[in-house]
């Protein structure tokens, strides 16, 4: 295959596109990890991260964020296949379902992570 | 008339056991990459250092409380550790999309898998060391 197949058609882009959201998703993580480990070495040690940088770097990874929840949620109403009552679910509500998952499990997180907050 | 056929060994079919545990994983962490991370990113990296909203994670004594409690710690876990089977998964593919036959020898799948068994252990360690376990 000749370097650069995937810049040829939109659709070969977007498919490389979704491949690479694991890379900033991989790093918000990582980041994610050092706060805790920083956390743990003591008050000292502590600042709460508020640079543009770093919110820079959090909206870039939200939205690679954003786009691998859409892709692979859509997905789920071709992988999954389900029978209630010996009829086969319709696909479109599969992926309704994944969809209302995200967003009840959005919610909760978020109103745990700022309800405990002060 | 039934020949008896001798030279072949019996076919032996045996559950790939290993595909299975991989494909599970890279699912699994999937779906919890989709479902849980978009909302950590935009309140904990987003919302939180803009002062939007009070986030338990901008003061050290209600970040550390919360990182004490033991469902937390476990959620953290699967939140940190799962999705890494997801990206060595993708991240390797691309890499052979992109024309490095390289990634899909034997020593790259141990790199790849290798480095999301790394992040698990080493959220482990992280986890259990960095707050006391409490219910408080």
């Amino acid at each position: 295959m000749a370097a650069g197949w995937w810049t040829k058609k939109r659709h070969y882009f977007l498919y490389i596109v979704r491949e690479f959201t694991a890379l900033p998703l991989a790093l918000w993580l990582l980041w994610l990890l050092y706060e805790i480990y920083r956390a743990g070495r003591g008050p000292a040690h502590f600042y709460a991260p508020s640079s543009t940088a770093f919110v820079i770097f959090s909206v870039i990874c939200l939205a690679f964020a954003l786009y691998h929840s859409f892709t692979f949620l859509s997905l789920a109403g071709v992988i999954l296949h389900f029978k209630v009552l010996d009829k086969p679910v319709r696909s479109r509500l599969i992926v309704i379902s994944q969809f209302g998952l995200w967003l009840v499990a959005s919610i909760v997180i978020g109103a745990v992570l700022i309800g405990l907050g002060r | 008339m039934s020949e008896k056929v001798t030279g072949y060994a019996p076919i032996e079919h045996k559950p790939a056991l290993a595909h299975l545990f991989w494909w599970f994983m890279f699912a699994q962490g999937g779906v919890l990459a989709a479902v849980l991370i978009p909302v950590h990113i935009l309140v904990q990296g987003i919302l939180g250092p803009l002062g939007i909203v009070r986030v338990v994670d901008r003061h050290y004594d209600t970040w550390i409380s919360i990182l004490g409690n033991p469902i937390v710690k476990l959620y953290l876990l699967v939140l940190i550790s799962l999705p890494f089977f997801h990206f060595a998964h993708r991240l390797r593919y691309l890499l052979v999309d992109l024309g490095i036959p390289a990634a899909k020898t034997l020593v790259a799948q141990v790199i790849f898998y290798g480095g999301a068994v790394v992040v698990t252990l080493l959220a482990i360690y992280v986890l259990l060391t960095t707050a006391p376990i409490s219910f408080g």
